[in-house]
């Protein structure tokens, strides 16, 4: 770590999009503080584990999310639901479409940026990290599954349930 | 016209993670899936971000840092202070017991131990009775550590010899645990007074217990 950036260089410009990252977990503003304190605290005592050249945004997130779960509102949230991930399901599913046009074109304008929150916070964990980490935090798949340490097919599956579930919700509330 | 796209691949091309297929050209349905996935992208990267109150957030990021680091310095410093007090005393202790001439005052007899240190260090040395204890005073000496005076006594319970060390003032440094030696250290009456020997902590606390 001699001559690679410091620990403030690497994590200072993420703190934002942690703290909204982990809103989105806790769905609470002070528990959102206090995970990403504890987060940045777990971070600095880690920092001399940490690989200079690997993904910084992975593992600071991959410690956000791991200490989200074994909070109290984490173990809460985790057994929500039992996914099953296996991807070849996916491969059979019919089309998301509904009389030639799209549910989500015909839904997405005419729903309210709180509608739409809504709908995703109240996603099933497994499904809401990964729709956050895919459109909010903008990663990659490969990027998503070294986060969340689970395989690049499993993130498809996921988001594809997930997009589905947020579509159902504004369905829902039309 | 070809086969539509999985579910799967339609979600890969929205995520951008699947170079555009040359069937969507042709394909009103899956183009106009993979046109919905963009479009709820897009909605979801345009809520807006939650941000933090500035002033909870300079709080939060580096004056915690900063607390826990000097916390975890300063334990830093008082383990290595600690331990290396430890080693010094057991140190002293391997060197006495070993040497051929361990006591400079021989004898059994606490009435002429405790005299005995009388003059010599700058405090009343508290020479316990022992007859009803499975441990014996075998002897005393003077001893310096860190610069001050202190009484040394040699006790021995059997074939096991220990050291018990007296010193007089508040700065004596506290004592870690070191795995091959057994330390036990209380204070009393403004004098620190330190165990050491190779028996079980239990027994080194009984003859803690002997001393006023």
């Amino acid at each position: 770590m001699a001559n690679g950036p410091t620990f403030e260089e690497l994590a200072t410009p993420l703190f934002g999009q942690l703290y909204d990252y982990a809103h989105w977990l806790t769905r609470d503003g002070n528990e959102a503080e206090d995970l990403v304190q504890e987060t940045y605290l777990k971070a600095f005592r880690g920092f001399g584990s940490f690989s200079t050249g690997t993904n910084f945004r992975a593992w600071i997130y991959r410690i956000l999310r791991n200490t989200f779960l074994t909070s109290r509102t984490g173990l809460r949230a985790a057994p929500q639901i039992s996914i099953d991930d296996d991807p070849d399901e996916y491969e059979q599913m019919g089309p998301a479409v509904i009389d030639g046009r799209t549910p989500e074109s015909l839904f997405l304008g005419r729903f309210t940026a709180d509608a739409l929150r809504r709908a995703i916070e109240e996603l099933p964990l497994p499904f809401r990290e990964v729709l956050l980490l895919s459109d909010v935090e903008a990663m990659s798949y490969k990027e998503i599954a070294e986060t969340l340490s689970i395989p690049v097919g499993t993130v498809t599956s996921r988001l594809l349930r997930a997009r589905r579930r947020v579509r159902e919700a504004l369905r829902g509330i039309r | 016209m070809s086969e539509h796209l999985s579910p799967l691949d339609i979600e890969r091309v929205g995520d951008g993670e699947l170079d555009f297929h040359p069937h969507l050209s042709e394909c009103l349905r899956c183009s106009n899936e993979v046109l919905a996935i963009v479009q709820m992208k897009r909605a979801i990267a345009a809520l807006p971000r939650r941000m933090p109150p500035q002033r909870r957030r300079r709080d939060i990021s580096w004056v915690a840092i900063a607390a826990a680091i000097a916390t975890v310095a300063v334990l830093s410093i008082i383990y290595v202070r600690s331990r290396d007090a430890a080693r010094e005393l057991i140190d002293m202790h391997s060197t006495i017991v070993a040497s051929a001439q361990p006591v400079d005052v021989i004898s059994t007899d606490r009435h002429t131990v405790k005299p005995w240190f009388e003059g010599r260090v700058p405090f009343a040395v508290d020479v316990p009775d022992l007859s009803k204890t499975p441990f014996r005073v075998a002897g005393g000496r003077v001893v310096f550590w860190r610069g001050q005076p202190g009484a040394y006594l040699l006790v021995t319970k059997g074939a096991h010899r220990i050291s018990v060390l007296a010193f007089s003032g508040d700065e004596v440094p506290r004592i870690a645990m070191i795995p091959q030696m057994t330390v036990v250290s209380w204070r009393r009456n403004g004098i620190a007074y330190f165990a050491i020997g190779d028996i079980p902590r239990g027994e080194l606390e009984t003859l803690r217990e002997t001393f006023s």
